[in-house]
C-alpha cells in the first residue's frame, strides 16, 4: 500500500499541536518512526488508522483520501495500539475468532482454520482457550499482533509493541514482524526503541516535537554519525569532565577505570578512537547535536 | 448502514463478557433467589395465599414481573453505563473502531447483547412463576399473561434504561456520575413522582395499571400500551442517538447523518405519544372542570321532575342505542319556558321530542336543553322523547370527587388500578347513574353551590337487548324473550343500574324476596366452598334478615336483592350529600371479581381461622357449621355492618369500599327533601343507619389528637358552608358526619332517644318508595312532639361555638339494694365552654379478651356495649348525673360530641369500686349549686400549666431530626407514634390529666438528660405529693417476660432540706394520681422533675399534685 502524507497537522483542543505539517511517503515494507516519548507518534498513528482526524492535511492510501473513505481503508488495516488492554473476560481464540467476524466474510470453519493458524503462528495456540487477562504481557503482544493481522490487511499500524517486553519476547516479537515485511503488507512501526527499528526496518522517520525530523533508511541516519563516536578509557575525574562536555552513550566499568562511548563532533580526549556508529548512536547524535536535545 | 452480522457478532462477545461479570452474576442470582423466595412466601401452599392472589389467574406473572422491574433498572443502569463509557484506557475499543463497522452496529450490538442477557433473566424469572402457578392447586392457568408481561413490564424497561444509559454516559463521558445522576432520577420518580400524572412517568411500569379482569380484560389498555411504546420508542432512539454522538469517527457520512435523523425523529415521535399520554390523562380532568362550570349554570334553574322513564335501549360494540321516552312535571311554584336534562357527554341525542313534536335542543356537554316553545305551568306534565346513542364518558362520573381523589391509586395487592366508574364493552357492560346513561333532570356537583339538587324518584321502565349469551341485570321484575330483557321495577326509584354480561345465576327465594348472585362461570367460589349450606340457606337468610331489621327496625322494602359480580377496577367513592356508594343501587349490591381483597371472601383462610378459634375453645365444629358462620361473617361484617371494624385512622382511607345494604332501607325507598337542609337527609340516613363504630381509632397514635377533635376545632373556626365549600372532603364528611350525630343527640334529648327512634322508623316503615318533603315532616314532628326541629336544626348547623365539659368528681359504689348487688356512679360534670353541649355517657361491661389481641375473631363483635344516656348541660351548668347498673362496669365513656374536649370521647376505667349500703340510688340528672371555692390545700400543676417546663440538652443528629420528622407547621401535640428522641412533645388522650384538654407530654427514654419539671408556688409546710400517671398498662411490648420485670420512672424532689431521687416504681401504678412522698417544703422548694431515665421506651410527665397534711 502506497501511503501518501501531505501538510498533516493536529493541534488538540487545548492548544497542544502535536503534529505539525508532516510530509511523508510510506511504501510496502516495514517503516519505522522512531521519536521521544511525547514527539507525536501515537498522534501520528491514530490519524492514519482514523481513530482521530487531523487538523489539517491529507493522508491518501493507494490514492484514497482516508476521510472520505474512512469505512473502505477501515476494511484494509490492522491496528495494534501501544498499552493494549483486553477484554479481561474473553479467551485468546474469542478475542480473534470477535476480530475475525467483524473484519472477514469467512464461513464458520474457515475462519476457525484462521484462527488457530493465526495463534500458531504467533505461538498462543498452546493458551486458546486461556482468558485473554491471563496471559503474560509478551502474550498478550502476540494476541494483539494477531487480532491485527486477521483480516488480511494491507496496512499494519504498530504503536510501541515491545515496551516493557523481556529481551526473550522482544525478539519473537521482531522476528513475526520480519515475517510479516516478506509479505505484501506495508507496516508501521513506532517506537521508542531503536533497536526495534534497526533491526527490522529498511525506511524510517524520525518525529520531534511534531516534526519529521529525519527520513529515509536507518543506514542514511547511521552515515550522518560516523566519524563522531569515540571509545576511551577514563578515570574518574576524566570520566566526570567528559560527562559534563560530551553525550555518554555507554559506560562500562573495567579494572578501576571506565570504558566510556562518546557522541562528539571532535575528539573529547587524546586517547579517544573512533567507535563504529549504529543507530542508537545516530539517534542520541540526532536528537543532540541537530535537534539540541538534551538526552543525556 | 447496519450490518445486521456485525451487530450480532458484537452483541455475541460483548454478550460473553457481560455473562463472565460477576456483577451481573450475582444480581442474576440474587434475583432468582428474590423471586423464589417471593412466590414461596406469597403464592405456595407453604403458608395459605391470600385468596386475592390465586384468585386472578393474571396476578402471579405480573407480580413475578413487578417485583423485579425497580432493581432490574438499576442493574441495567450500572451494566449498561459501563458498556460504552469512555474512559482513558480506550485503546481497547479503538481496535474495534478501526474495523470497518458502523457505530449503530456498534451500539446496537452492544445493547443487543445486554437486552439478550436480561430477556433470558426475565425468561428465568416468569418460569420461576410459571412453576408456581402450575403447581398451585388454587389458582388458573392463563398462558397469555406469561408472554404479556414480560412485554409490558420489563421489555420497555430494559431497551428504555439501556438507551437512556448509553446517550447520558456518551454525552457526560463519566461512568459514575451517569450512574449517580440515572439512579437519582430514578429515585426522583419514585419518591416524589410515585402514582403521579397517571404514572406517565413511571419507565418501570411499577405503578402503571396494566392488570386484567376476568370479567372485563384491560383496563384502559391503550394508556398502558401507549405509555410502555414511549419507553420503547425513546429508548430506541437513545441508542441511535448515541451512535450518532459517539466519539468515533463514522465509517460513512451520510449513514452518520442518517443515524442522528433517525434518532431525532423517533424521539420527536416519542415525544408525540408524551403529549398524546398527557391529552389522555388531562381530558377527563379538563372535562370534569368543564361540567362543574356548566352545572354551576345549571344548579340553580328550576327544572322539571322525571316521573317516568321507559328506556328502550341496544348494544352495539362499544357504543349504545337508546330511546328515553318521558313523562315529566313542572313540581316548581313557577311557570317554566326553558327544561334540561342531563346526558353523559359522549351520548348524542339524535331526536327530541315534545310531546310527540321535534323540538331544538341545544347541548353543553352533559346539558341537553329545550327552550323552543316550552311552557310549563306548575304542576302541569309533559311527554319528552329523546333519542340518544353513543359511547359513554366516565370521567363524567363523581364529578364532585377532587383531582387528587380522582387520580389517587387504587391500591390492589402490588399494584394500583386503572380506577373504572362505567364499562360500555361488546363483552361487557355496567352503568350506573353516575354516568349519566339515561336522562336525568338534576344537573350535578357545582363548586359554587354548596347544596344540592333535589332528591327524585322516577318510575323507571328498561328494555334492552343483548347479545347471545349475555344476561343482563337490571331493577325490578324481569322478564326475557328473544335476548330481550324487560325490566319494569314495581315502584318508583331514584335511579336505575344496567350491567350485561355472561352471568350465571343463583336464587333463592325466602319470605317474598329473591336473594340472587350473579357471577361470571368459572367464579363459582360461593358454591365450592358453601356448599353444605344448600338446604338450611332460607334459614340463615331469615335470621340475617331478622337480625338486621331488629337493629335497624326498618323494613326491606324491595322484592328482590341482587348480588352482582362487577369487574375488580370497578370503583366508588363517598359523597358529602350520600352516605352509600355507586356499589349499592336499587336492589343490587355489586361486589368485586372473586371477592376483590375483601378477607371475608377468603373463604379458605377464614375457615383456618375458624379451626384456629374453635380448637382454642375446645370446640369442635360440623363443616356446615362453619360454612354459616363463615357465610354469616361475611354478611355482617361487609354487607349488614353488624359487626365493626377493627381499627380504623379516622380521615384517612375516605374511600374504602362500601358494600352496606342499608341503602336499599332508606335512600333508595324514602328520604326527605329539603332545599334548606340538603344535609338532613344524610344525617337521617346515618342516624338510621347507625353502623357500630370501630373499635379502635389510630389518629391520635399518628397525629396527637383524633380526626374528630381536628373537625371540632374547624368547625369552631369555620361556618358549615365554608367547610362544605373549601375543606378537603375527609373534614367535610366527618363534621357533617359530627354535626348529624349532633342534631340526632339533640333531638333525641329534647323529646327522648326512644321516642324518636320510634317515630322516625314508624314515619319511614309507612312512607316506603316516597319522599317526604321538609315541612312534611316537621309537621309531623311538631304535631307528635310540640316541638318545631327548624330552630334546632338552624341552631346544630349554624352554631360555631362549643361547649367544654369539665369533669369534676367521678364516684362509684357498689350497693346492696335488697339482696341484689347493684352500681352506683355519680358523676358531676361542668360546662365551661361557650355554648350548651350534649353529652353522652355510656358504660362497658367488662370484656374477657383471652384470645389476643391481634387474632381477628370471625363472625364475633366483641365488645358489648350498653346504650348511652345523653344530658344537656346548658353553658356554665354544674350537674350531677347518677346512673344505677346492674352489672359491674368496666369503663366509663364520655362522648362530648362537638365539643373543645379533647379528647372529645373520654374513656376512663373504674376501676375499684367502694362498697356501700342502704338504696338512696339516685338514676337521673340535676343541676348543683355552684361549686365550693377551690381547695387552697391542694396544689396542681399540669403539663399545659406554666408552671410546667421541659428541657433537652440533646440536639438532634441529622438521623435523628430526620427520624424525628419534625413538621414545619406550628403543630402543637404529637400521636404516640412520633417519639422523639431529642424532644418533650405533647400529645392527647384519655389516660392523662385535664381539665377539658388532656394532655401529657412525652419523649423517648434516655439516659436522663432529658428532664420535666413542675414548679409550683406553695405555701411552708408538709405535703404528700402525687403524680399522674397512665399506669402500669403503658400499652407498650414489654419484652420477653415483661410482665414479671419492673419498670421505674426517674423522679427528682426539691424539698427544704435539699434534692431526693426517688425511682418510683410504675410496674404497680393504678391509672390516676399515685403517691410519690411526703416533704416538707418551704418557698423555695416543692419543685418535681421527671428525667427521661426509664426501661419503658416512652417517658410521660403529666400533671402533679400537692396535698397539704
Amino acid at each position: 500500500m502506497d501511503i501518501k502524507i501531505s501538510g498533516l497537522s493536529k493541534v488538540y483542543p487545548n492548544g497542544h499541536a502535536a503534529i505539525k505539517n508532516v510530509n511523508l511517503e510510506i511504501e510496502s515494507g516495514m517503516f519505522g518512526l522512531l521519536g521521544p516519548n511525547g514527539a507525536g507518534k501515537s498522534s501520528f498513528m491514530r490519524i492514519l488508522v482514523t481513530v482521530q482526524k487531523a487538523t489539517s492535511g491529507t493522508i491518501t492510501m493507494d490514492g484514497l483520501n482516508i476521510n472520505e473513505h474512512r469505512h473502505k481503508i477501515r476494511s484494509q488495516i490492522g491496528y495494534l495500539p501501544q498499552d493494549f488492554t483486553f477484554f479481561s473476560k474473553l479467551k485468546a481464540w474469542e478475542f480473534l475468532d470477535y476480530a475475525a467476524r467483524l473484519s472477514t466474510s469467512l464461513k464458520n470453519k474457515e475462519r476457525q482454520t484462521r484462527v488457530n493458524e493465526l495463534l500458531e503462528q504467533v505461538g498462543l495456540l498452546d493458551v486458546r482457550e486461556r482468558l485473554a487477562n491471563k496471559l503474560s504481557g509478551g502474550m498478550k503482544r502476540r494476541l494483539g499482533i494477531a487480532q491485527a493481522m486477521i483480516g488480511n490487511p494491507k496496512l499494519l499500524v504498530i504503536d510501541e509493541p515491545t515496551t516493557g517486553l523481556d529481551p526473550e519476547e522482544r525478539i519473537r516479537f521482531r522476528n513475526i514482524l520480519s515475517d510479516l515485511s516478506q509479505r505484501d503488507v506495508t507496516i508501521i512501526l513506532s517506537t521508542h526503541i531503536v533497536g526495534d527499528i534497526s533491526s527490522t526496518c529498511h525506511n524510517m522517520a524520525m518525529l520531534n516535537k511534531g516534526e519529521v525530523a529525519f527520513k529515509g533508511s536507518p543506514e542514511g541516519m547511521i552515515e550522518q554519525v560516523r566519524g563522531h563516536v569515540w571509545q576511551v578509557m577514563l578515570d574518574d575525574e576524566e570520566f566526570n569532565s567528559i560527562k559534563s562536555r560530551y553525550s555518554v552513550v555507554s559506560t562500562i566499568p573495567a579494572a578501576g577505570k571506565w570504558e566510556v562511548q562518546v557522541i562528539a563532533k571532535d575528539k573529547p580526549h587524546q586517547d579517544a578512537l573512533h567507535a563504529n556508529p549504529n543507530l542508537e548512536h545516530a539517534y542520541v547524535y540526532f536528537m543532540e547535536n541537530e535537534l539540541g536535545v538534551s538526552l543525556v | 448502514m447496519i450490518s445486521l452480522k456485525n451487530i450480532l457478532t458484537i452483541s455475541r462477545y460483548e454478550g460473553k463478557v457481560l455473562w463472565r461479570n460477576w456483577f451481573f452474576r450475582i444480581i442474576a442470582l440474587a434475583g432468582v433467589i428474590f423471586e423464589t423466595i417471593f412466590h414461596i412466601a406469597v403464592f405456595s401452599e407453604v403458608d395459605s395465599p391470600p385468596w386475592l392472589v390465586l384468585s386472578n389467574s393474571w396476578i402471579m406473572p405480573y407480580a413475578s414481573m413487578l417485583l423485579i422491574s425497580i432493581p432490574q433498572a438499576a442493574a441495567v443502569i450500572f451494566l449498561a453505563t459501563g458498556l460504552v463509557k469512555k474512559d482513558k484506557k480506550l485503546d481497547t475499543n479503538e481496535v474495534f473502531f478501526v474495523r470497518a463497522m458502523s457505530n449503530l452496529d456498534y451500539v446496537l450490538g452492544k445493547a443487543l447483547a445486554l437486552f439478550k442477557l436480561f430477556f433470558l433473566l426475565n425468561l428465568v424469572f416468569i418460569l420461576i412463576s410459571l412453576i408456581f402457578n402450575l403447581t398451585s392447586p388454587y389458582t388458573t392457568f392463563n398462558p397469555y399473561a406469561f408472554i404479556i408481561y414480560p412485554l409490558l413490564t420489563s421489555l420497555p424497561t430494559i431497551i428504555f434504561t439501556t438507551g437512556i444509559s448509553f446517550l447520558l454516559v456518551t454525552i457526560i463521558k463519566n461512568q459514575p456520575v451517569t450512574i449517580v445522576l440515572l439512579l437519582g432520577i430514578a429515585g426522583v420518580q419514585l419518591i416524589y413522582y410515585f402514582d403521579q400524572f397517571s404514572n406517565i412517568l413511571d419507565f418501570t411500569g411499577f405503578r402503571l395499571s396494566m392488570l386484567s379482569s376476568e370479567i372485563s380484560g384491560f383496563a384502559d389498555l391503550e394508556f398502558a400500551l401507549l405509555q410502555r411504546s414511549f419507553y420503547v420508542i425513546t429508548g430506541i432512539a437513545c441508542l441511535f442517538l448515541t451512535s450518532f454522538l459517539l466519539d468515533r469517527l463514522s465509517g460513512k457520512r451520510l449513514a452518520h447523518i442518517g443515524t442522528g435523523i433517525i434518532g431525532a425523529g423517533l424521539l420527536a415521535f416519542s415525544s408525540l405519544i408524551m403529549v398524546s399520554l398527557w391529552d389522555m390523562r388531562q381530558d377527563p380532568i379538563e372535562l370534569r372542570e368543564a361540567m362543574i362550570t356548566v352545572n354551576d349554570q345549571w344548579i340553580t334553574e328550576p327544572n322539571i321532575t322525571i316521573l317516568e322513564n321507559r328506556i328502550t335501549m341496544e348494544l352495539q360494540e362499544n357504543r349504545m342505542l337508546a330511546t328515553s321516552d318521558m313523562v315529566v312535571k313542572n313540581n316548581s311554584p313557577k311557570p317554566l319556558n326553558k327544561i334540561y336534562f342531563t346526558l353523559n357527554p359522549d351520548l348524542a341525542a339524535e331526536e327530541v321530542l315534545v310531546n310527540g313534536k321535534p323540538a331544538q335542543a341545544s347541548r353543553n356537554l352533559h346539558v341537553l336543553s329545550i327552550e323552543d316553545g316550552i311552557l310549563l305551568n306548575p304542576g302541569e306534565e309533559l311527554s319528552v322523547q329523546i333519542r340518544y346513542g353513543g359511547s359513554v364518558d366516565q370521567a363524567a362520573a363523581h364529578l364532585e370527587v377532587d383531582q387528587e381523589r380522582y387520580e389517587s391509586a387504587m391500591d390492589y395487592f402490588m399494584y394500583s388500578l386503572q380506577k373504572e366508574y362505567a364499562f360500555l364493552q361488546e363483552d361487557y357492560v355496567l352503568l350506573t347513574k353516575d354516568v349519566m346513561w339515561y336522562p336525568g333532570s338534576q344537573a350535578g356537583y357545582s363548586r359554587k353551590y354548596s347544596s344540592r339538587e333535589p332528591l327524585s324518584f322516577t318510575e323507571f321502565e328498561l328494555k334492552i337487548k343483548v347479545p347471545e349469551g349475555m344476561t343482563a341485570i337490571s331493577q325490578g321484575a324481569r322478564s326475557v324473550e328473544n335476548n330481550e330483557y324487560h325490566f319494569s321495577p314495581e315502584y318508583a326509584l331514584p335511579q336505575l343500574s344496567l350491567a350485561v354480561g355472561f352471568y350465571v345465576e343463583k336464587k333463592i327465594t325466602v319470605d317474598n324476596v329473591t336473594y340472587s348472585v350473579y357471577h361470571y362461570p368459572e367464579h363459582d367460589f360461593l358454591e365450592r366452598n358453601l356448599d353444605q349450606l344448600s338446604d338450611t340457606l332460607s334459614y340463615l337468610i331469615t335470621d340475617i334478615v331478622n337480625e338486621y331489621e331488629d337493629a335497624k327496625r326498618l323494613e326491606y322494602p324491595f322484592n328482590r336483592l341482587q348480588f352482582v359480580e362487577t369487574p375488580v377496577f370497578f370503583t366508588a367513592y363517598n359523597k358529602i350529600y350520600e352516605n352509600h356508594q355507586a356499589f349499592l343501587q336499587p336492589e343490587t349490591v355489586y361486589f368485586p371479581e372473586e371477592g376483590g381483597d375483601i378477607r371475608q371472601f377468603d373463604f379458605r383462610r377464614q375457615m383456618e381461622d375458624i379451626d384456629r378459634q374453635s380448637s382454642s375453645r375446645n370446640q369442635s365444629l360440623s363443616e356446615k357449621q362453619k360454612q354459616a358462620t363463615i357465610l354469616n361473617d361475611l354478611v355482617r361484617r361487609v354487607f349488614t355492618r353488624l359487626i365493626a371494624e377493627e381499627y380504623v385512622v379516622d380521615g384517612r382511607n375516605i374511600d374504602n369500599p362500601d358494600y352496606s345494604i342499608f341503602p336499599n332501607f332508606y335512600t333508595y325507598s324514602s328520604g326527605i327533601a329539603s332545599e334548606d337542609w340538603a344535609l338532613l337527609n344524610r344525617s337521617m340516613a346515618n342516624y338510621l343507619r347507625n353502623d357500630r363504630e370501630a373499635q379502635i381509632d389510630y389518629s391520635r397514635n399518628i397525629n396527637g389528637i383524633s380526626f374528630a377533635e381536628e373537625c371540632n376545632e374547624l368547625m369552631r373556626n369555620a361556618s358549615m358552608t365554608e367547610i362544605l365549600t373549601e375543606e378537603k372532603f375527609n373534614r367535610i364528611q366527618r363534621s357533617v358526619s359530627l354535626k348529624g350525630d349532633y342534631l340526632f343527640s339533640y333531638l333525641g334529648q329534647l323529646i327522648g332517644e326512644s321516642n324518636l327512634r320510634s317515630f322516625l322508623h314508624d314515619w319511614f316503615n309507612s312512607h316506603q318508595h316516597q319522599l317526604t318533603t321538609y315541612d312534611q315532616f316537621r309537621e309531623a314532628l311538631k304535631n307528635r312532639f310540640n316541638l318545631d326541629i327548624d330552630p334546632v336544626i338552624q341552631k346544630v348547623y349554624s352554631d360555631t361555638s362549643q361547649p367544654a365539659f369539665e369533669i369534676i368528681d367521678l364516684q362509684k359504689y357498689e350497693v346492696l339494694d335488697g339482696d341484689r348487688k347493684r352500681y352506683q356512679v355519680l358523676v358531676e360534670i361542668k360546662n365551661t365552654g361557650e355554648n350548651d353541649g350534649i353529652i353522652e355517657v355510656k358504660f362497658n361491661a367488662e370484656e374477657e379478651n383471652e384470645e389476643g389481641y391481634f387474632n381477628q375473631r370471625i363472625n364475633e363483635q366483641p365488645e358489648t356495649e350498653t346504650p348511652g344516656r345523653l344530658s344537656v348541660i346548658r353553658q356554665g351548668e354544674h350537674k350531677l348525673l347518677g346512673f344505677v347498673l346492674d352489672e359491674k362496669p368496666d369503663k366509663i365513656t364520655f362522648n362530648t360530641l362537638i365539643s373543645r374536649n379533647i379528647p372529645s370521647v373520654i374513656t376512663m376505667p373504674i376501676g375499684p369500686l367502694t362498697q356501700r349500703s342502704g338504696n338512696n340510688l339516685f338514676d337521673g340528672e340535676r343541676v348543683i349549686a355552684a361549686e365550693s371555692e377551690s381547695d387552697v390545700s391542694e396544689v396542681i400543676v399540669d403539663n399545659d400549666d406554666p408552671e410546667f417546663t421541659s428541657f433537652s440538652p440533646i440536639k438532634p443528629t441529622y438521623l435523628k431530626a430526620f427520624l424525628d420528622k419534625q413538621k414545619t407547621t406550628d403543630q402543637r401535640y404529637y400521636g404516640s407514634w412520633d417519639r422523639s428522641y431529642s424532644k418533650w412533645l405533647e400529645t392527647t388522650g384519655s389516660d392523662y390529666y385535664g381539665r377539658v384538654i388532656r394532655s401529657a407530654h412525652f419523649t423517648r427514654s434516655g439516659t436522663g438528660e432529658k428532664q420535666a419539671s413542675w414548679t409550683p408556688y406553695l405555701e411552708e409546710g408538709y405535703y404528700d405529693i402525687y403524680v399522674y400517671m397512665k399506669g402500669k398498662n403503658q400499652n407498650e411490648y414489654l419484652g420477653r417476660d415483661g410482665e414479671n420485670r419492673q419498670f421505674f420512672n426517674h423522679y427528682l424532689v426539691q424539698h427544704a432540706d435539699g434534692t431526693d431521687d426517688i425511682r418510683f416504681n410504675i410496674s404497680g401504678a393504678e391509672p390516676g394520681w399515685n403517691f410519690l412522698g411526703s416533704y416538707y417544703f418551704d418557698q423555695n422548694s416543692g419543685k418535681v422533675t421527671i428525667t427521661d431515665e426509664c426501661d419503658l421506651r416512652t417517658v410521660y410527665a403529666d400533671a402533679v399534685k400537692w396535698v397539704r397534711q
